[in-house]
């Protein structure tokens, strides 16, 4: 069991450990008058799980697109492999799977008839596609609804397929994109543990989210994006210690409060006082000073939490993450 | 080329896929619909009729009819069946994160609609030759112009899926495009008896210079002659269609 899970990267992926996957410098994207993507650029190293963090229309889907040459990027350099997607796609995309962000599955056909629809499409030997397509099933707990039809299945099935359908071609690089949303929290952890399971198998990850902590728990770096610009990027670490380390304590929304905390922070630059549509909190450095603050004023927080990427969104672009999500 | 070709292939084979597994209920009206439409006019309409071109209208009608199903399954595959795949079912999605492009899409679609088209005229003209209403001699010639007359119509399918705004739009391309086409194409009455504009136009149709040659062979008639007529202008229909339909259909497989 310990082999053939190690923890450790593959030897090979750790002798070219600062290998890059996946090199975008100012790439651009426009859709008629909309500019998608305002010159994006970053790396993904090999066996690294990179995010990319932003609400709905941010241009992270654009960005995945570009990178498997399902569109044509507007200007910049970039390469997937060390291969350009706008002309070798082909090649690009025979090592790396996709969890769409739609599931995109064929409903015309069953459950193991999709997958071995797609085993054909990746050119993978008639005579593996089998013995491939139900070990898969089977890892995804699926192989009991082979035979069953896409509709008969649940939201959280579907998206295990679409998991098995990315999984399929054993790719080198596997790209999440928005892999979790919608679902309930038992699928999320499931699929979470799935995505942890394939970075230790030495797989680089792109993942796309809304959810902070999907990217806070499974990323190694992230860049935050919004209207298609990258804000800052780093690990989930750094950008919250750099932008707004702490501590966070939450109150229901009150005019009295309100104005003391207002005022409370105004008097100490330490502090950082803050409205969301959950209601007020205010951010201090450390828990103990937190502590401090909530008996000297005679506070009644509703929640108390390490500051997070939420966090850090808010302080960057002026706007909550999930606002519109 | 050949690596695209498999790689079309393998999407042809979905399609094929998923044909068979209803293959009876899927091939039966295809087959029905022009049977009925011969037995409706050739028997009710030809008692009224004595002769057409010195044949009884049963069998003037026959050829044309076999024909044209190639030029029906191919319109409703390439217009409401691609825009269902790719709007409703959005299969391509999925579909072109493996290695198969748009172009290999779009050749994979165009092979599907030609092998259709030729399968289906063939079957048509089984079930007249065994009715006794068509000559057998030229029988090969019926699959190769079946799957001409595909590629022209589905051509013509998929520049009004490059256009249409929703699926009830196909609705007018039917009524406009399709439905005049299909009745002045010389199936149900020759073409050399109407006025000069419109036979003009009839040379214009693809499908006229399929049914031509359907005509020639499934009568046995002037093979050789037809097939220098009508040959070369249903070949620089097909190679002027196909890559021009290709070309607009692509933005809705690649942004």
């Amino acid at each position: 069991m310990e082999a053939s899970t190690p923890t450790a990267p593959r030897p090979a992926a750790a002798a070219h450990g600062d290998e890059t996957i996946v090199r975008c410098r100012d790439v651009h994207k426009s859709f008629g008058a909309i500019q998608a993507v305002r010159g994006a650029s970053f790396d993904i190293n090999r066996g690294e799980c990179f995010g990319l963090l932003g609400p709905n229309g941010a241009g992270k889907s654009t960005i995945i697109s570009l990178i498997y040459g399902a569109a044509s990027r507007g200007g910049g350099d970039l390469t997937v492999f060390g291969l350009d997607p706008a002309t070798r796609s082909r090649r690009i995309k025979e090592r790396l799977g996709v969890v769409t962000q739609d599931n995109a599955l064929d409903e015309d056909m069953g459950v193991r008839s999709n997958m071995m629809m797609y085993a054909r499409c990746l050119g993978i030997p008639r005579r593996e596609r089998r013995a491939r397509v139900d070990a898969l099933l089977e890892e995804m707990a699926l192989l009991h609804r082979a035979d069953a039809t896409i509709k008969a299945l649940s939201g959280g099935m579907q998206r295990r397929l679409v998991f098995v359908r990315a999984l399929l071609g054993r790719p080198d690089l596997l790209i999440l994109d928005e892999p979790t949303t919608g679902l309930d929290p038992a699928v999320r952890l499931l699929l979470w543990e799935k995505v942890r399971e394939m970075k230790r198998r030495g797989v680089t990850l792109l993942l796309t989210t809304h959810y902070m902590d999907e990217a806070e728990r499974l990323c190694d770096r992230l860049v935050i994006m919004d209207q298609g610009a990258i804000r800052a990027g780093g690990s989930p670490r750094n950008l919250i210690r750099e932008h707004c380390p702490g501590m966070v304590a939450h109150f229901d929304p009150d005019p009295d409060l309100r104005r003391q905390l207002l005022d409370t922070a105004e008097a100490d630059a330490s502090l950082h006082f803050g409205e969301d549509s959950a209601g007020l909190y205010i951010r201090a450095p450390d828990l103990h000073c937190l502590d401090l603050l909530i008996r000297r004023l005679g506070l009644n927080p509703g929640m108390i939490r390490p500051a997070n990427l939420e966090d850090v969104f808010l302080a960057i672009t002026g706007k909550e993450l999930s606002a519109d999500a | 080329m050949l690596e695209t070709l498999r790689l079309s292939w393998r999407l042809t084979l979905r399609h094929w896929d998923v044909y068979r597994q209803n293959l009876l209920p899927n091939i039966a009206p295809t087959v029905s619909d022009p049977v009925f439409f011969l037995l409706a006019l050739g028997i009710g309409l030809g008692a009224y009729l004595h002769e057409m071109e010195g044949r009884t209208y049963l069998h003037f009608l026959a050829p044309g009819l076999a024909m044209a199903t190639a030029f029906w399954t191919a319109f409703f595959e390439s217009s409401y069946g691609f825009f269902i795949r790719h709007t409703y079912e959005g299969i391509y999605k999925a579909v072109l994160t493996t290695p198969i492009g748009p172009r290999e899409v779009i050749i994979g679609e165009f092979i599907w609609v030609a092998l259709k088209g030729a399968g289906m005229a063939s079957g048509v003209t089984l079930v007249l030759l065994v009715a006794g209403v068509i000559e057998w001699v030229w029988l090969p010639l019926v699959p190769v112009t079946g799957a001409l007359i595909a590629l022209t119509c589905g051509s013509i399918g998929f520049i009004a899926t490059a256009f249409v705004k929703n699926i009830n739009q196909f609705q007018t391309v039917y009524a406009l495009v399709i439905n005049p086409v299909f009745f002045f194409s010389g199936i149900f009455f020759p073409i050399g008896g109407t006025p000069a504009l419109i036979q003009v136009l009839v040379w214009c149709s693809p499908l006229y210079h399929g049914v031509r040659i359907g005509q020639a062979a499934l009568w046995n008639e002037a093979v050789p002659a037809t097939l220098l007529l009508h040959g070369p202008p249903l070949l620089a229909f097909t190679a002027i269609l196909v890559p021009l339909a290709g070309r607009l259909i692509r933005p809705k497989l690649y942004q």
